[in-house]
């Protein structure tokens, strides 16, 4: 129990960090980045949009930065990111709850089923080491996950989609796919999702087979795996029980904590496909100056990788009975 | 102290003899480090290469392969291949420099907080996690998106600032598992400073886990890079890899069908970012021992065309000229030496010596649990009707268990960690075909009332039981098949005295009513004594005595045993602190001419010992020592003196104490509680 309020306390301290660096960062940094972009959009956002945004920077001098501070956590605890510059007067909430269910979903789904599948190949090349194939998967393994994400994509989508035409060049759904939830609509989903999906996985599969194959080779030396051959166990039981079960404890926290990573990249993938997800809206904030959709961004994007890491220790206080003891 | 035999100090070998050898033979290192030299090179000679500047424009726009541009112009009319290789350089720069700034933090990071632990620790350990856990690039993204222009060396602070955190983590857990090692307490108790136990003390042990830090940290970096560089973040008027994937992207090189002006740097990130990787790998699995290994070829094993030989008598277990050695980069060491050993059944058979002279290597080869890289070199090991050495994998698996079991050294860490017991207990009999649930229930009930464990404790984890707890539970798994031989490694030097005690009496009366053989192995040799029909004495790989517990006891034959004897407290009188036997056993890499204790035993004859091949021959019934001083052939003027000396040692150590029958096999009676004190002191 303490183990899960120790994790909540970390989640709650790790997001007000997050929006703290939100806030800050702006602020911190030379010339005036905020006086950048209101120039920019002088003369395209009616006056009181501007005070507005003064005010949302604290360049009206309105109060101390400690007060301004405060001002914008209570804003954020009540859910109100302000208005979208580039889409003004669209609320910054509006545009991320309409972005979220494509990011859950693509980059969600799909790295699941890359740790799935990358754990499984690593399973079976750390218990078949020293067999050729089992260990000609790690140089494979590791370039495929140096390739930049979005250079892969950018491949995939000259090849597959832009040369032989078998996919979509963009988006998520085509400009009139019908109904909603009919079977046209999934269709046209399913189309467009799936060069995005082999991008992630192609590029995210080698760093949990890496991961996993390393557990599983320090699992096989440890002495309750001697113990369980000298019982006489078959290789089954020997592989479901022993091996995985222990090895997929550190990988899967190895998971939690990589998730921030692999979010990263998957936001470029994003962007390539201009699939309409957080990723590819922080690249449009960030290339339109609108700093309070970017931050707002960063901030669901933050939450999105803790609220999965949390989940990450809730599933290993079931794996772990020495976690469930609290003495892990 | 004293009974105990000492541990053999094993000599340690300077790292860089033993890792930088196998760094160049580790094939994925060698790749590693020959990718990133081709592109450094590549980097270096850029103005050898190419004799344009990347920046230049004055070409025409998108031209094709030709010998003036071997790789064209991109939409700006810039040479491509200049620009390849001049974005080399920046590329590296980043990778590196940030790379460095990032481990810079780690190793600070990591060994301020396992040096310091407490509040520090804690502090540390909080922001670990908050960075593990903040997304990366998109905070780069976003702390970068305030920075426009300004070079590169804020793009490399920004990477080198977000990255470090994982590296902080390992290098902690590290540096945490580092401190409890003996030689950082010594430090700090002779008063040596933070900063000179850290710098001294604690890098250099981590110096493996360092390097392979850097190397990941360097490829995050990279990556990184190109992924803010393409987006457009950052400074783009600057020539990297990355840069260059914002213009092609930017200019629409692929729908121009310009395609390798976006394929040549991002295949090249991909390669450096490998040669990273690999890097990375290697030193990883080179300095982390449980990773690296097991991929050595073994030695076939050379099996005498006749098969096993035939045993006189009817011994449970015959194991004959059984040599094992360990094969490692630096040599083979042998650890076990054409050792010859029978066990009868129903007997209790002590296995004693030093620590480090090769009886749990015996024990696992005999069994056949031993891993790469230990491996049977020779001999043969028969149990019962079968050739255990020959047997296939399935016929092993059988075998195992049901005729033989065997309870770990470590046997505090034998059992499976997320598993109940309960599992644990049931599946040993069900892999031998027990699988009727109630029967699995009552047959776990009866072991551990045997071993005299509540039954609740099937439900419990191994983490909730004492480490005496869990040493029953061993045995009670051991017995489970009632097997016809238990071999027991240690199995109670981790325990204090009295549960040591408790445990030791169980075995013995169920090994009598059951008429189990056990081997029962330990360096404490006065627990053997008692406790065994027969005890084998090894020394340096070798049997060097053989005879039954009180025949031993009373007229030990060997001289290391003689001294090894000299070593037990008396049982009356003042007990006087003894040292050890002086000197240490030889390597067992080296080739051993002659007698192995030659060094330090003090009957030594020279010429004799040290020159002829060492045979064994009986000295009494049922009593066999490796030892010229038994040989017939050998001058009885030669040996006169030492034997004098011997016979006189022997008596000094046995008089006017216990009938060598009051302590033959096992008995242990309230009457030897008064040597308890002298067990406990050596047991710490
Ligand atoms: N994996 C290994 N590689 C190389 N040498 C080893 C390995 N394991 C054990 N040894 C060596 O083999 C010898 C015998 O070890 P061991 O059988 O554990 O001794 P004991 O059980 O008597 O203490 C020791 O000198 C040890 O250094
Ligand atoms: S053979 Fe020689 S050196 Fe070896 S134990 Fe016997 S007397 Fe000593
Ligand atoms: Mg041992």
């Amino acid at each position: 129990m303490s183990y899960l309020l120790r994790k909540l306390g970390i989640f709650v301290f790790t997001l007000w960090v997050a929006a703290t660096l939100n806030f800050i960062l702006p602020r911190l940094v030379p010339g005036d980045p905020v006086s950048v972009m209101l120039a920019k959009y002088q003369g395209r956002l009616d006056p009181s949009a501007v005070d507005a945004l003064k005010i949302a920077y604290g360049l009206n001098d309105l109060g101390s930065p400690i007060s301004q501070y405060f001002t914008y956590l209570g804003n954020l605890l009540r859910g109100d990111f302000g208005r979208s510059i580039s889409l003004f007067p669209t609320p910054v909430i509006d545009v991320v709850l309409r972005a979220l269910p494509y990011t859950l979903g693509l980059v969600g789904i799909t790295t699941i089923i890359s740790f799935v599948l990358g754990s499984g190949l690593g399973l079976y090349s750390g218990w078949r080491r020293g067999r050729a194939g089992a260990d000609a998967v790690v140089p494979a393994a590791l370039f495929l996950s140096s390739m930049p994400y979005f250079w892969f994509g950018l491949l995939l989508l000259y090849v597959l989609a832009f040369q032989l035409k078998w996919f979509p060049l963009s988006g998520a759904l085509d400009p009139f796919p019908g109904d909603a939830y009919s079977a046209g609509w999934w269709s046209s989903l399913a189309r467009h999702a799936v060069l995005p999906v082999l991008t992630i996985l192609v590029t995210s599969v080698g760093g949990w087979l890496i991961t996993m194959r390393n557990n599983v080779i320090s699992v096989a030396s440890e002495d309750y795996l001697a113990f369980a051959r000298a019982k006489g166990l078959s290789e089954g039981r020997i592989v479901n029980r022993y091996v995985l079960r222990n090895a997929l404890l550190p990988s899967f926290t190895a998971f939690g904590m990589s998730l921030g990573f692999v979010v990263g990249g998957s936001i470029l993938t994003e962007i390539v496909f201009s699939y309409p997800g957080l990723g590819y809206y922080l690249y449009q904030s960030v290339t339109n100056l609108d700093y309070p959709l970017m931050q707002a961004l960063f901030f669901f994007i933050a939450l999105a990788v803790l609220l999965a890491n949390l989940l990450v220790d809730l599933i290993n206080v079931i794996l772990d009975p020495r976690i469930r003891e609290g003495r892990a | 102290m004293t009974a105990v035999i000492p541990a053999a100090t094993v000599p340690r070998r300077a790292w860089k003899n033993t890792s930088l050898g196998r760094f160049f033979r580790n094939p994925r290192s060698v790749a590693g480090a020959g990718l990133l030299l081709l592109f450094v090179l590549l980097a270096l000679l850029a103005p050898v290469l190419t004799p344009y500047n990347p920046n230049s424009l004055q070409f025409d726009a998108f031209m094709g392969f030709s010998a003036q541009h071997p790789l064209g112009t991109t939409a700006l009319g810039q040479d491509i291949f200049s620009q390849f290789v001049y974005g080399a350089r920046l590329t590296l720069l980043v990778g590196s420099a940030a790379g460095l700034i990032a481990t810079f933090l780690s190793v600070t990071f990591g060994l301020a907080a396992a040096y310091f632990g407490g509040r520090v620790d804690e502090a540390i350990n909080t922001l670990i996690n908050v960075f593990l856990v903040l997304p990366g690039l998109p905070l780069i993204i976003v702390a970068a998106a305030f920075i426009r222009g300004g070079g590169v060396w804020p793009v490399i602070l920004v990477i080198g600032l977000t990255g470090w955190a994982f590296g902080a983590r390992v290098l902690r857990s590290q540096a945490l598992a580092l401190r409890e090692r003996d030689f950082i307490a010594a430090a700090t108790v002779a008063g040596e400073g933070p900063i000179r136990i850290i710098f001294v003390e604690m890098l250099p042990n981590m110096a493996g886990l360092i390097a392979a830090n850097f190397f990941g940290a360097a490829l995050y970096a990279v990556l990184s890079e190109a992924g803010l560089s393409f987006i457009g973040v950052g400074d783009v008027s600057l020539v990297t890899w990355g840069t260059m994937l914002y213009w092609a992207q930017a200019k629409g090189a692929l729908l121009q069908g310009a395609w390798w002006w976006v394929a040549l740097p991002g295949l090249s990130i991909a390669l450096l970012g490998t040669s990273f990787a690999l890097l990375n790998f290697a030193v990883d699995e080179i300095s982390n021992p449980k990773l690296g290994g097991g991929r050595l070829k073994m030695p076939r094993r050379t099996v005498s065309a006749a098969g096993p030989a035939p045993v006189a008598g009817d011994a449970l277990l015959a194991i004959n000229d059984l040599n094992v050695g360990y094969v490692t980069p630096t040599g083979t060491v042998r650890a076990v030496r054409d050792v010859t050993l029978e066990v009868q059944p129903g007997e209790l058979l002590g296995l004693a010596g030093e620590s480090g002279c090769g009886k749990s290597t015996l024990a696992f080869a005999a069994t056949r649990l031993l891993d790469p890289p230990g491996a049977v070199l020779g001999g043969s090991v028969r149990l019962a009707e079968h050739d255990l050495l020959a047997l296939s994998p399935e016929e092993l698996r059988q075998v195992r268990w049901k005729e033989f079991s065997i309870v770990f050294q470590a046997s505090m860490s034998v059992l499976n960690p997320v598993l109940k017991i309960r599992e644990q207990v049931y599946d040993a009999m069900q892999a031998h075909g027990v699988t009727d649930k109630a029967k699995l229930d009552a047959r776990a009930r009866e072991l551990f009332d045997l071993v005299g464990i509540q039954t609740s404790y099937l439900d419990a984890y191994p983490h909730q039981l004492s480490g005496g707890m869990k040493q029953r539970v061993v045995i009670a798994i051991a017995l489970a098949l009632e097997p016809k031989l238990i071999v027991m490694d240690e199995p109670t030097t981790a325990l204090d005295v009295v549960v040591q005690r408790q445990i030791l009496q169980e075995i013995n009366d169920v090994r009598r009513r059951l008429g189990i053989s056990i081997i029962f192995i330990t360096h404490d040799l006065s627990l053997l004594v008692e406790m065994s029909d027969r005890v084998a004495i090894m020394y340096a790989g070798e049997v060097v005595e053989q005879a039954p517990a009180h025949q031993l006891y009373a007229h030990p034959a060997h001289p290391y045993t003689q001294q090894l004897m000299n070593s037990f407290p008396p049982m009356t009188g003042p007990r006087t602190r003894r040292s050890g036997i002086p000197g240490k056993p030889p390597p067992l890499s080296a080739e051993i001419v002659g007698c192995p204790f030659f060094e330090r035993c003090t009957k030594r004859m020279p010429g004799v010992c040290d020159v002829k091949p060492l045979q064994t021959f009986p000295v009494a019934e049922h009593q066999t020592a490796a030892c010229f001083l038994y040989d017939p052939t050998v001058s009885p003027a030669l040996k006169g003196n030492a034997i004098r000396e011997s016979q006189i040692n022997a008596g000094q150590s046995n008089a006017g104490q216990i009938s060598a029958g009051q302590i033959s096999a096992g008995q242990i009676s309230a009457g030897e509680v008064s040597r308890e004190p002298a067990r406990n002191a050596k047991l710490n």
